[in-house]
């Protein structure tokens, strides 16, 4: 890996990364014009209050929901990286360890089940039920991976432990759908497509704050993660407590991308590609894959939710429909043109 | 590379056809109305109060020149910013309708929204709604006409039901199959209601509203009559694909060639025209003794 090189490739990143979240602000159902975005950050400074419409939808929706896909993909793609570090997996994604099958199940749950056990938050309800989900379900696989001498889990059998949990809670997911009433289910499915539309400024700001605390955190451990990659004797050799570092980083990825699950559904894909794609540029350094993975995350996120937004106009997409559609070709591409190795 | 851009945009070309693409021709309109109900569509339209209704939700069906006007979608994956594309002065729905947040964005926006009274899905139910949506939108008189031609279309339906000497099982199967489980009408829904005013009971005895259900319990249930919702009917036709589905061979249905296709919206909600429907289904249940 390049120093040079990956300064380059962080300010390309940025550029794009800001002249995309332009469009996706401007751009949408509703056009909104510079003018109007202008005057609701002037009666922002100014705390007055916004009468006009466009300027309170580019306020309350527009806005939120475009910061919250920076977040949002910021979150998968690191996570991405962290777990096919942890892992030294290629096929690894930030939900295999049962993140996100835990938080569509909690998330079923709260539709299927919300009004017969009197769940109820407010619009806290669903984010919560899902968060729980999520969180639950990982700590599962976590302590079921746990083998009985010694108390330490070996890698491979956290992500077997991972696939069968997913497996059990999807299929959770699955009765819960079964049993469903007809607009309970189709809340279901789409819940499971994932979606920004319902973005909002309280919800913004936990996931940004969970967001970035966390990703500045990971880096920490980016060079362990380094030395992880050469194997885990190698990487005890060189000091490095395999135990601990698994401990922080699931840790680290679980409330993640827990959080971001439980306020946007699930949307697969970014987390799996983003890491590659960074790597078949610039090689798999971790100090660089991460700071980077969260840019181009961001990145491949808002572009999927604009074009999420545009191309049935004025109707829109689940995002994770979108984030394959376009991901996949993408990726195969990329992928039978660069002679990548993992 | 070519390639894969090319399906992309064929595919691009493919979803942006049918009616999300729609042209808003309303644009003059000072009265805009988004109505994001299939019952509510029908009386409107029924009334003749169609001229500000600017868009309305997919499964709004009802008349065929409903398909004219734009779409915001389905209506529990609605999107704010779809409907405020629309520009509506006013949101009608009947509370079927989410994802939640997006129902508070628009409280929040303060985007004018209305729901008619919550009345039973019978028919003094629906006379309810119709008059009082007459009401609302001017059209008392007309709403009269709609109940009285309800009435008295029930009122025949349910007079030629007194003749039947039989009551033939019915299955109503909707939206087709989807690996070889049936999505069936129940007891609780409009449709078995409508089944019963026609003369007949519905063969499988499940409740609430909708069940999936085996191949085997509709092979046991033996019905007499096979209906299937339009969207399935025409799906299954085109290979003749209804006689190889599983189950659907063994029931006198299918001996008797009694499988029939009927309108999705003619079968899940009670409106002005439900007497007629009824009507229509006494023809198809009681082929012999209906006029």
């Amino acid at each position: 890996m390049n120093q040079s090189n990956s300064k380059v490739i962080g300010l390309a990143l940025l550029v794009i990364l800001i002249l995309i979240s332009l469009f996706s602000v401007k751009f949408g159902a509703v056009s909104i014009s510079i003018q109007e975005i202008g005057n609701a950050f002037t009666h922002l400074i100014q705390g007055t209050e916004i009468t006009d419409l466009n300027e309170r939808i580019f306020m309350q929706i527009r806005l939120p929901r475009v910061i919250m896909g920076i977040f949002v993909g910021a979150a998968l793609a690191v996570g991405g990286v962290l777990m096919q570090a942890l892992f030294r997996n290629p096929i690894v994604e930030p939900g295999l360890i049962g993140t996100s099958s835990g938080a569509a199940f909690g998330a079923a749950f709260y539709f299927v089940l919300g009004a017969t056990f009197k769940l109820n938050l407010g619009e806290w309800t669903l984010p919560i039920a899902a968060c729980l989900g999520g969180i639950v379900s990982t700590m599962l696989v976590f302590y079921l991976s746990q083998s009985k001498n010694g108390g330490k889990s070996s890698v491979v059998s956290l992500l077997l432990t991972g696939i069968a949990i997913n497996a059990l809670f999807l299929s959770g997911v699955g009765f819960l759908s079964y049993i469903a009433r007809d607009p309970q289910a189709r809340s279901i499915t789409f819940w499971n497509l994932g979606t920004l539309s319902g973005a909002y400024w309280e919800g913004l700001l936990i996931v940004a704050i969970v967001t970035t605390f966390s990703i500045l955190l990971s880096l920490r451990y980016a060079k362990q993660l380094n030395a992880l990659m050469l194997g885990e004797q190698e990487a005890q050799l060189l000091g490095i407590s395999i135990f601990q570092l698994k401990i922080k980083i699931l840790l680290i990825n679980v409330v993640m991308v827990a959080v971001a699950t439980a306020f946007v559904g699930v949307i697969g894909f970014v987390g799996l590609i983003v890491p590659h794609l960074l790597r078949m540029i610039n090689g798999s350094d971790n100090r660089f894959l991460i700071w980077s993975g969260a840019l181009l995350g961001a990145i491949v996120l808002t572009a999927s939710d604009l074009t999420a937004r545009l191309i049935l106009s004025p109707a829109e997409l689940p995002i994770g429909i979108v984030t394959s559609l376009i991901g996949v070709p993408v990726f195969i591409i990329l992928l039978r043109r660069t002679n990548y190795f993992f | 590379m070519k390639k894969y851009l090319v399906s992309f945009l064929l595919l691009t070309v493919l979803v942006s056809c049918g009616r999300f693409s729609n042209k808003d021709e309303k644009q003059e309109n000072e009265e805009r109305i988004v109505c994001i109900s299939k019952q509510y569509s029908e009386i409107i339209f029924a009334l003749g109060a169609e001229e500000n209704i600017v868009a309305v939700d997919l499964s709004s069906t009802y008349p065929p020149e409903i398909k004219d006007l734009p779409t915001i979608g389905y209506h529990r994956a609605l999107s704010t910013e779809t409907i405020l594309a629309m520009k509506p002065t006013l949101i009608l729905h009947d509370n079927n309708i989410g994802p939640e947040q997006v129902v508070t964005q628009l409280e929040e926006l303060q985007i004018p929204m209305k729901t008619f009274g919550n009345y039973q899905s019978t028919i003094a139910g629906t006379d309810s709604l119709i008059h009082e949506m007459g009401d609302y939108f001017g059209k008392t008189e007309k709403a009269k006409a709609l109940v009285e031609k309800l009435k008295s279309d029930m009122n025949l339906a349910l007079e030629e039901g007194k003749k039947f000497t039989s009551k033939p099982k019915v299955l109503i199967i909707h939206f087709g199959r989807a690996s070889n489980v049936y999505l069936v009408m129940t007891k609780n829904s409009v449709a078995a209601k409508m089944v019963e005013w026609a003369g007949g009971e519905m063969a499988v005895e499940a409740e609430g509203q909708m069940k999936q259900l085996s191949p085997e319990v509709v092979a046991a249930a033996n019905p007499d009559i096979i209906l299937l919702t339009d969207f399935g009917y025409d799906q299954l036709s085109q290979g003749n694909e209804i006689e190889k589905l599983p189950g659907i061979a063994a029931t006198k249905a299918f001996q008797e060639n009694k499988i029939f296709r009927v309108e999705e919206h003619d079968m899940v909600y009670i409106g002005p025209r439900t007497g007629e429907n009824v009507l229509q289904l006494q023809k198809l249940i009681h082929p012999d003794e209906s006029k």
